[in-house]
């Protein structure tokens, strides 16, 4: 946080939390995602939900799901944009004390696949969080490259996901990993200086035990 | 002491501080130590700082081009086309009150505010909500003078730091301190820019702020059905007129008699202590008068749009 947080961010208006705040949450989102979908059910929640629509919360979320960034002058125009792009979207609305006043829920679909679920909340200023991945609580805002692991719970994964990192000279800001006892599974989620090499990715994913493996590049100086 | 050395990290937490640094250590001036710590702490070089303001100005000065062409009508009717109406009839009819400088200021704070409202391209000062009243007040000044770019971006980091300080020791966001927070700063910020195109005196430039920002503590955010229109709009305004009677009144050498770091401390309190109601909840204020209230319901009603 500076100056350029007083002068800026560059945004599409009206609200840095309703709307630029709303289609980095989309962004972010797809980026977890990470592929091509048929469909995504969007859950507001809340404030999103009572004033969204004034706010073009709804629209900036599409155009965050297309990949527009906060400035990008096309998102009023989303909703026509995903039309011609065939991108199907269905909103909900939910108003729930016990969850954040600027939260989205997304379930994506995908042809036969399981759906995949992805939660982010709007904090203010045009800065947004990933809550959610599937059954993982996490939390991260795109200062930072992502790495999102989960993987069944047996003894040496972090010493060999350690071995990776040091193999590749990965250098991790952050790192917490935690046990979901109910799915006999364990996750972690690493924050690191730059995107993790889809090398390093593959040998992640090469291991029989490593369930998921979610690599997020930051957004760092974007706006 | 002084030494040769730029240091590696810098922070701040006053003017004090920042006369510390200037003393002490071998800053050109003002901007050149604003540039310096937007540098360090973006870990940054300095030309990219540079560039990335000048970027700011570009779509600033769009913002206002935009904003005066768009029709500005929102869906909820309560903004429509304001700007325009004042250009029309101040250059066609009877009467002009104060003549074309005034009047731009009134036009161009309007453009932006209400291009933001309607989905428009903006530089949130410090916010989206109070994003005309610097183009307004600071644009509309550097033209009438034939100010060069490069010193309208000069001017931006010495305002944006003065906004820093505020950010640090309170905060830029309504629904934590009211609109003192958005649109009084976003005044401060926009009176302490204006000075700096004409004298790089921290002493110029802290009382312009400082008596901006008194002259709106206690502002609340009290959002007509929580949508960044009314009194948003109008209050851009405000805010950018106080902004160029308080850079005249500092550059003329007036002192406000409360330091500047000490109106922020006030800015806070006044803040911590206004209820939430009074905070972007839309449950208090303007927000909740009869008519206020019969536009919430017309407004928030029904499903979000789902694909037609
Ligand atoms: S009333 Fe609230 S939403 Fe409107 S400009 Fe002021 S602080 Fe922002």
């Amino acid at each position: 946080m500076a100056i350029f947080d007083v002068i800026g961010p560059i945004m599409i208006g009206p609200s840095s939390s309703h709307t630029a705040g709303a289609s980095k949450i989309g962004y972010m989102a797809s980026l977890v995602y990470g592929k091509h979908f048929d469909s995504v059910e969007i859950k507001l929640y809340n404030s999103f939900a009572s004033t969204g629509r004034g706010h073009g919360t709804d629209r900036a979320i599409v155009a965050g799901l297309l990949g527009m960034k906060m400035d990008d002058e096309r998102i009023p125009y989303a909703f026509e944009i995903a039309k011609q792009k065939n991108l199907k979207y269905y909103f909900r609305k939910s108003y729930k004390p016990d969850h954040h006043p600027n939260e989205v829920r997304f379930v994506f679909n995908r042809g036969t696949e399981d759906s995949f679920l992805v939660r982010g909340i709007s904090i203010g200023a045009g800065k947004a969080q990933i809550t959610q991945v599937q059954e993982d609580r996490v939390e991260f805002g795109g200062d930072h490259a992502v790495l999102l692991l989960n993987y069944g719970d047996v003894p040496g994964m972090i010493g060999f996901i350690g071995d990776i990192l040091g193999k590749y000279k990965i250098n991790v800001a952050y790192m917490q990993s935690a046990r979901n006892a109910l799915q006999m599974s364990a996750m972690a989620i690493l924050k690191l200086d730059e995107l993790c090499p889809s090398t390093a990715v593959e040998d992640l994913k090469n291991n029989p035990d490593m369930h998921q493996v979610i690599s997020i590049r930051k957004l760092n100086n974007e706006y | 002491m002084s030494t040769n050395i730029i240091p590696s990290r810098i922070r701040i937490r006053s003017t004090r501080d920042i006369r510390h640094y200037l003393h002490t250590y071998p800053f050109k001036d003002l901007v050149d130590f604003f540039i310096e710590y937007e540098a360090k702490n973006r870990i940054m070089e300095k030309e990219d700082v540079v560039k990335r303001m000048d970027k700011a100005l570009q779509v600033m000065k769009e913002s206002v081009l935009k904003g005066k062409e768009h029709k500005n009508r929102t869906p909820s009717g309560l903004i429509d086309g304001g700007s325009k109406r004042v250009k029309q009839y101040t250059e066609k009819e009877h009467p002009d009150l104060l003549g074309k400088d005034f009047d731009n200021v009134i036009v161009n704070s309007l453009a932006v505010g209400e291009l933001n409202a309607c989905m428009g391209r903006i530089v949130a000062t410090p916010t989206a909500g109070a994003s005309g009243v610097l183009p307004g007040a600071f644009l509309t000044i550097s033209e009438k003078f034939n100010i060069s770019e490069e010193c309208q971006v000069n001017a931006l980091f010495v305002g944006g730091g003065i906004g820093e300080l505020i950010r640090i020791n309170a905060s830029l966001s309504g629904a934590q301190h009211g609109c003192q927070a958005e649109i009084g700063s976003a005044s401060a910020i926009t009176a302490a820019t204006i000075v700096s195109l004409f004298e790089l005196s921290l002493d110029k430039i802290e009382n312009a702020a400082a008596m901006a920002l008194s002259n709106l503590l206690g502002l609340v955010c009290d959002p007509v059905a929580g949508l960044v229109e009314f009194p948003c709009v109008n209050r851009n305004v405000t805010g950018s007129i106080n902004a160029v009677a308080c850079a005249q009144m500092a550059l003329a050498g007036i002192k406000c008699p409360i330091p500047f770091d000490e109106v922020v401390g006030a800015m806070k309190q006044i803040g911590d202590d206004l209820p939430a109601s009074l905070k972007e909840t839309s449950r208090g204020g303007l927000a909740i008068t009869a008519t206020g209230k019969k536009i919430s319901k017309e407004m928030t009603d029904g499903d979000p749009r789902d694909p037609a």
